[in-house]
């Protein structure tokens, strides 16, 4: 394994939640990167945050870490989830709230129903 | 040919879908991080298509992903996947 790939590695089975983004949880760089960031935060979930554009071995090394080419990248219990564009289809699904559930990530179930009653 | 006719035609012959828009609204995205002059930076692609059956989402993204191919992928700085079973 590269030096990248077992940083990720690591990374991602030391913490329960994390997310590979360009820019910080709290000064996104990215529209898709604050757009995800932004579910989670409102969703109050306690997550690590990774901002690729601080390290060049990460961001592409997380791309061959997934085999998937963008970024943001969700991680829960070492496991890919998604970009932005499945954790929106999960969030608005519900299947976020269970996979969180099933996982033992605490989240404010109010505030994620707030965000699909604001996308109703 | 533009990166869009790219997409599509790559995605047609990859999956024969029933319906299949390909949006470039790199515009919307102008002075964001990735926009390139002329455009053709930012898509999205909404897709049904019986060969999404059965497949989980990131299945779906991979085998879209895959059909498109790593070059356009690499020229391209958006891609915003909507991808069904018809």
């Amino acid at each position: 394994m590269t030096d990248a790939k077992s940083r990720i590695d690591e990374t991602v089975k030391a913490h329960d939640v994390v997310l590979y983004m360009k820019g910080t949880k709290e000064m996104p760089q990215c529209g898709f990167s604050s757009r995800v960031a932004g579910v989670l935060n409102y969703m109050g979930v306690d997550y690590t945050d990774v901002n690729v554009l601080a390290d060049d071995e990460i961001r592409q090394g997380i791309k061959d870490y997934s085999d998937w080419p963008t970024i943001p990248q969700l991680y829960v219990k070492g496991e890919f989830v998604g970009g932005c564009d499945i954790v929106t289809e999960m969030t608005l699904s519900g299947e976020l709230d269970t996979m969180f559930d099933e996982n033992g990530v605490a989240y404010d179930k109010d505030a994620a129903d707030k965000i699909r009653e604001a996308n109703a | 040919m533009s990166r869009a006719t790219r997409i599509r035609t790559a995605l047609e012959q990859a999956f024969a879908p029933v319906e299949l828009e390909v949006e470039d609204e790199s515009e919307a995205h102008r002075g964001h991080a990735g926009y390139q002059d002329g455009g053709e930076s930012h898509f999205r692609v909404r897709m049904r298509a019986a060969a999404m059956a059965g497949q989980s989402r990131i299945a779906r993204h991979r085998a879209v992903h895959a059909a498109i191919g790593p070059d356009l992928m690499g020229e391209i700085h958006a891609l915003a996947l909507d991808l069904d079973a018809p």
